[in-house]
C-alpha cells in the first residue's frame, strides 16, 4: 500500500523511543484535534448562534434544547475548548521538561507560546459569547483591566469593546475577534508551528551517537498511533459532553438580578484571586504579564539543556528551569483552587 | 496497534449509538406561541398535564411565561425554572407587578376598580395596620389608634383616608414586651405572609392567590385528611373555608399575646363556618363570604386605612332593604359593566341587559342578585350557586328599631341555634 | 486445515473500516438532522384581510403580503397566487393578465402559461368569509 496524503504530511519515521505515549503524552497531537474539533463544532454553532444581547443566549438555549444535537455539539466544543487549554500546558510543560526548546527549536517555542495564548483568548471571548448573567462581571473587569492601562488604556478598550461600557458593539466585535481574528490567526499559527517542528527536526532527540537504540518508527505507524488517540480522545469529548452538560444561565437584561456566584472562568480564577490585592493595573495587567514573558523567556535567560541530554524527561543540564516552571504552576494551581473555595467576607 | 484501533473504533461506534438512543429519550417539545406574547414557549413539553387554570386566563391566550416568569425555549428544569417569578406562586406580592401587573392586565385605571394590585397590596389584609396599630395602642406604644405602621413600608400619594404612607414594623425595635411578642407570634395572618402551618386545614399561598387559588374545599367529609392542595387555579368563586384559612380560626387572648385555637371538631358547614361562640343568621351560614362582602371589602379601595371597620361597610339592609325603603338596585345596560364581566367569569347567574343588581351604598353592584320583574328578590351562591329567593323587610312582620342597622339588632331575632 | 481465506491482519482493517464507516454514517444522519432544525418562524398560512365590505364587487385587489391577488367575482371571492411558478418571483399584474419580471414568463388574467419559462398555472388560494364577516385567504 502506497502511503497517503495525510501519511505523507508526516516524516519518513521518527525515534520510536520518543515516539512512545509516555514521553509526549501525545499533547502535541491532541492539541492540534481539538483545535480541529472546535472548528467544526464552532461552524456548526455558527449556524444557529446569533450575536446580538436580545438573541445571543435565546439562540444558544434553541440550539441546545431544540435543535437535534444541538446540545451535544455546544458541550463537545465547551469540553474541546477547556481540554485544549489543559493539553496545551501539558504540552509546553513536556517541551521544557524535555529539553524540546533549543535552537533551532526556539523559534517554535516562542510560535507555541503564541498559540498558548491564542487559546486562552479564544476560550474568554468564547465565554463572553454566552451573554448570559454569569458572564457580566468578567465582561466589565476584563475590559476594564484593558482601560488600567496607563496612556493606552482608554484607546484599547474603545476598540475592544466599541464605545464606553460593553453592550451590542462588544458582543459582535468579540464574535468577530472569536470565529475570524483569532482563529484565523490560530490557524496560521499551527500551521507555522507544525511546519517548523519538521523544519526543525521533528522530535527533539539526542545526537544519534548518544541514543539508546536506533530504532525508529516508520510515518504508517506513527499515523495509526495519532488515529488511536484521536478515536479514544473523541470518545472521551463524546462522553464528558453527554454527562456533563456546559453551563448556561438565563440571558443578561437590564434587569436581571445580580449573579449569586461571582467566579471568574475557571482559566482567570489566579487572576481573580491576585485582583483581591489591590492595583488592577499592577496584579491584573503586569504581573500575568510577567508570568507569561518569564515563560516565554526560559529558553533565553535559563541555563540551556545540552544536546546530548534533550529528548529525555528531566534533563539535569536545565533543572533550574524545570523548577522555575513549576513553581509558577503550582502557584497558578493554588491560586485557582482558593479562587474556587466559597467566598467568606 | 491495529487491534487497539478497532477496539477503539468500537468505542466510539458504541458511544454514538448511545448518543442516538439518549437523544430518542429526550423529551419531546411541545411548543406554545401565545397570542398575546407571540413568542413561543416550550413549558408544556413537561407540564403538558397541568389543568388549564381558569377560564380567565386560557393558556392559548397567556402561555405561561407572561405570568411565571422562566426560560421559555429551556427544556431542563434548573435553567427553564432559574428565572421564575415568586416560586410556584407568581402572585406573591413582591412579584405581583411583574407578573400580574401592566395597564391592560391588573394594574389599570381606578375607574371600574381595574387597579386590583394597587388596592390589594394596600388593603388592610395586607398592610395588617389595624392590628398593629390596636396592639401598640393598647400597650401604650403610640398615642391612638391611627397606623403608622404595615407589613410592609408602603405609600399612597392618592390616599383619601388622611393616611399617605406606612413605615414597616419591625418587631426587633419594638421596646414594648407584648408588642414584641405580637410581632414575633401573630404576623402569619397577612397577604404577604407565608401562614404558620404548611399543609392541613389553615393552608394558602401569599398575594393574590390567598384567596384566588383554591387550597381549601368546603367539603367537610375531607376534613382530617385534608392537605394543602398545590392547585393550578384563579377563580372568583371562593369559598369561606378559603377566608377561614385565616379567620375564625380562634381567638386572642391580649394579657398572655397568645392565640387560642378553636377546639371544636365541626362535621357540617353549620358548625364548621364560624368558631362556637359566634351568633349568625341562617344566610351567614349558608352563603360564602363573598355572596355579600363586596369588592372594595375584601380588596380595599386603594386607600390605606387604620382599621377594618373604615372598609367594611355592607349590611342586612343593602340586600333586605329597611322597613321604609326597598333595597336600592341598579339596572344594567352596558355591556361592558362590571357586573357582567363578573358574571362571565363565575356564570351561576345569567346577567342580561336590562336586568336590575342590587346596588350598595358606595355603588358596587352586587352581580350575583337579581330584581326580578314581578317584584321578588333572588340571590345565587358563588361559590355554591344554589338560587335563594328571598324577601325585602318591608311589607313584613320584621319589628326592627329602624335607627339601628347593625347586624346585632337583626341577630336578636334571626340568629340561629347550633 | 484450510489456509483463511482473509489473513488476521485483513479482518482487523475490514472490521475497522466498518466500524469507522458506520460511525461516519451515524455521525452524518445526525449532522442532516442537526442542519435542518427551522431556526425561523414558518412562514404564515392564514392571512386576515379584513372585512369582506372592504372589496367591492368586480373589484381585483393586489394583497402584496401574501402574495395574491382577491377579485371579487359573480359567484363570489376568489384569490390567485401571485407567486410565479417558473422560480417564485411576484408577478406583476398586467391589463392582460401577469407577467414575471424575473425570466418573462407571462400569464393570462385566469392564470394560465401563455409564455415560457413558466409551465403549470398560477395556484388558486382558498379564501373564506369567517362568522365575523373578515376575509380569511389560506395558502396550505
Amino acid at each position: 500500500m502506497r502511503p497517503s496524503f495525510f501519511h505523507h504530511l508526516h516524516p519518513p519515521s521518527i525515534p520510536a523511543r520518543q515516539a512512545r505515549f509516555r514521553h509526549t503524552l501525545a499533547s502535541g497531537g491532541l492539541a492540534v484535534f481539538l483545535g480541529l474539533v472546535l472548528g467544526i463544532t464552532g461552524i456548526l454553532e455558527i449556524f444557529y448562534y446569533i450575536p446580538t444581547p436580545g438573541e445571543a443566549a435565546l439562540s444558544i438555549q434553541t440550539l441546545t434544547f431544540l435543535v437535534p444535537f444541538g446540545g451535544l455539539i455546544r458541550n463537545l466544543h465547551f469540553w474541546a475548548a477547556q481540554s485544549l487549554v489543559i493539553v496545551s500546558s501539558v504540552h509546553l510543560l513536556r517541551v521544557v521538561f524535555t529539553g524540546a526548546y533549543l535552537p533551532p527549536r526556539r523559534f517554535n517555542y516562542l510560535l507555541g507560546m503564541g498559540l498558548f495564548v491564542l487559546a486562552i483568548l479564544l476560550d474568554f471571548t468564547g465565554y463572553i459569547l454566552r451573554w448570559d448573567e454569569g458572564i457580566r462581571w468578567a465582561l466589565v473587569t476584563g475590559t476594564n483591566l484593558i482601560k488600567s492601562i496607563p496612556l493606552l488604556g482608554k484607546t484599547l478598550y474603545g476598540s475592544l469593546v466599541g464605545g464606553t461600557e460593553p453592550g451590542a458593539a462588544t458582543l459582535i466585535r468579540f464574535y468577530g475577534w472569536h470565529i475570524f481574528g483569532l482563529a484565523l490567526a490560530a490557524v496560521l499559527l499551527v500551521a507555522w508551528h507544525i511546519f517548523r517542528v519538521r523544519r526543525d527536526g521533528g522530535i527533539a532527540v539526542p545526537p544519534p551517537p548518544l541514543r539508546e537504540t536506533q530504532e525508529r518508527i516508520s510515518r504508517v505507524e506513527l499515523v495509526r498511533r495519532e488515529v488511536l488517540v484521536m478515536l479514544l480522545a473523541s470518545v472521551a469529548l463524546l462522553l464528558l459532553s453527554v454527562f456533563a452538560p456546559a453551563p448556561l444561565a438565563p440571558p443578561f437584561t437590564a434587569t436581571s438580578p445580580l449573579p449569586e456566584s461571582v467566579r471568574a472562568p475557571w482559566f482567570f480564577l489566579w487572576v481573580q484571586e491576585l485582583l483581591k490585592l489591590g492595583s488592577p493595573f499592577l496584579w491584573g495587567v503586569i504581573v500575568p504579564l510577567a508570568i507569561l514573558a518569564l515563560i516565554t523567556l526560559i529558553p533565553y535567560i535559563l541555563p540551556k539543556p545540552i544536546q546530548s541530554e534533550i529528548g529525555h524527561w528531566f534533563p539535569k543540564s536545565n533543572r533550574l528551569a524545570q523548577v522555575l516552571f513549576i513553581i509558577i504552576l503550582v502557584s497558578l494551581l493554588v491560586l485557582t483552587v482558593l479562587g474556587l473555595l466559597p467566598v467568606s467576607y | 496497534m491495529r487491534r487497539l484501533i478497532v477496539i477503539a473504533s468500537a468505542l466510539l461506534l458504541l458511544t454514538l449509538l448511545g448518543i442516538a438512543w439518549l437523544e430518542s429519550r429526550h423529551v419531546i417539545p411541545v411548543a406554545l406561541t401565545p397570542s398575546l406574547t407571540g413568542q413561543v414557549e416550550y413549558c408544556l413539553s413537561c407540564h403538558g398535564d397541568l389543568p388549564e387554570i381558569g377560564k380567565s386566563h386560557p393558556v392559548k391566550s397567556f402561555g405561561c411565561v407572561l405570568c411565571h416568569g422562566g426560560e421559555r425555549l429551556a427544556l431542563e428544569a434548573n435553567l427553564a425554572h432559574n428565572s421564575m417569578r415568586g416560586g410556584k406562586n407568581p402572585a406573591d406580592f413582591s412579584v405581583v407587578q411583574a407578573s400580574c401587573g401592566g395597564t391592560i392586565c391588573h394594574s389599570g385605571s381606578t375607574e371600574g376598580y381595574r387597579d386590583h394590585i394597587q388596592r390589594a397590596t394596600t388593603s388592610i389584609q395586607a398592610t395588617y395596620a389595624g392590628a398593629i396599630a390596636s396592639i401598640r395602642y393598647t400597650f401604650g406604644e403610640q398615642p391612638d389608634l391611627t397606623a403608622h405602621l404595615g407589613t410592609t413600608a408602603i405609600q399612597d400619594s392618592q390616599s383619601t383616608s388622611g393616611i399617605t404612607s406606612l413605615e414597616v414594623f419591625n418587631p426587633l425595635l419594638e421596646t414594648n414586651p407584648a408588642v414584641l411578642a405580637f410581632g414575633q407570634t401573630c404576623l402569619t395572618c397577612h397577604l404577604f405572609a407565608q401562614p404558620g402551618q404548611t399543609g392541613g386545614r389553615y393552608d394558602h399561598f401569599t398575594g393574590c392567590t390567598a384567596c384566588h387559588t383554591p387550597t381549601q374545599s368546603s367539603d367537610l367529609t375531607s376534613i382530617d385528611t385534608k392537605t394543602a392542595t398545590q392547585v393550578h387555579k384563579l377563580t372568583t368563586a371562593i369559598s369561606y373555608a378559603q377566608c377561614d384559612t385565616c379567620h375564625n380560626r380562634g381567638n386572642y387572648d391580649l394579657r398572655a399575646i397568645t392565640f387560642q385555637p378553636r377546639q371544636d371538631t365541626p362535621t357540617d358547614r353549620l358548625h364548621d363556618y364560624y368558631q362556637p361562640i359566634a351568633q349568625f343568621t341562617k344566610c351567614e351560614y349558608t352563603l360564602d363570604c363573598i355572596d355579600c362582602h363586596t369588592r372594595t371589602e375584601a380588596m380595599g379601595d386603594g386607600n390605606l386605612y387604620s382599621n377594618k371597620k373604615q372598609i367594611q361597610y355592607i349590611q342586612c339592609k343593602t340586600c333586605h332593604g329597611t322597613l321604609t325603603g326597598l333595597p336600592q338596585t341598579l339596572t344594567i345596560t352596558d355591556p361592558n359593566h362590571i357586573a357582567f364581566r363578573q358574571s362571565l367569569l363565575n356564570p351561576v347567574i345569567e346577567l342580561k341587559p336590562g336586568d336590575n343588581v342590587l346596588v350598595t351604598e358606595k355603588g358596587e353592584p352586587l352581580w350575583n342578585t337579581r330584581l326580578q320583574p314581578d317584584g321578588t328578590y333572588e340571590l345565587v351562591g358563588k361559590a355554591t350557586g344554589q338560587v335563594f329567593p328571598f324577601k325585602p323587610v318591608m311589607g313584613s312582620g320584621c319589628t326592627q328599631d329602624p335607627d339601628d342597622q347593625s347586624s346585632g339588632s337583626c341577630h336578636k331575632c334571626h340568629s340561629v341555634e347550633r | 486445515m484450510n489456509e483463511p481465506k482473509l489473513s488476521r491482519r485483513d479482518f482487523l482493517k475490514l472490521t475497522r473500516t466498518l466500524l469507522l464507516t458506520a460511525s461516519g454514517l451515524l455521525g452524518l444522519g445526525g449532522l442532516i438532522r442537526f442542519l435542518s432544525y427551522p431556526s425561523q418562524p414558518l412562514a404564515p398560512t392564514e392571512f386576515d384581510l379584513g372585512p369582506a365590505s372592504n372589496y367591492a364587487p368586480g373589484s381585483r385587489t393586489v394583497l402584496p403580503d401574501v402574495p395574491a391577488l382577491l377579485v371579487h367575482g359573480e359567484t363570489g371571492f376568489t384569490a390567485l397566487s401571485l407567486v410565479c411558478t417558473h422560480l417564485g418571483c411576484t408577478v406583476e399584474s398586467q391589463p392582460d393578465g401577469f407577467a414575471c419580471p424575473c425570466h418573462g414568463s407571462r400569464f393570462d388574467l385566469l392564470g394560465k402559461v401563455k409564455r415560457a419559462p413558466a409551465s403549470k398555472t398560477l395556484v388558486s388560494r382558498r379564501v373564506e368569509i369567517g362568522p365575523d364577516g373578515k376575509l380569511h385567504l389560506f395558502t396550505n
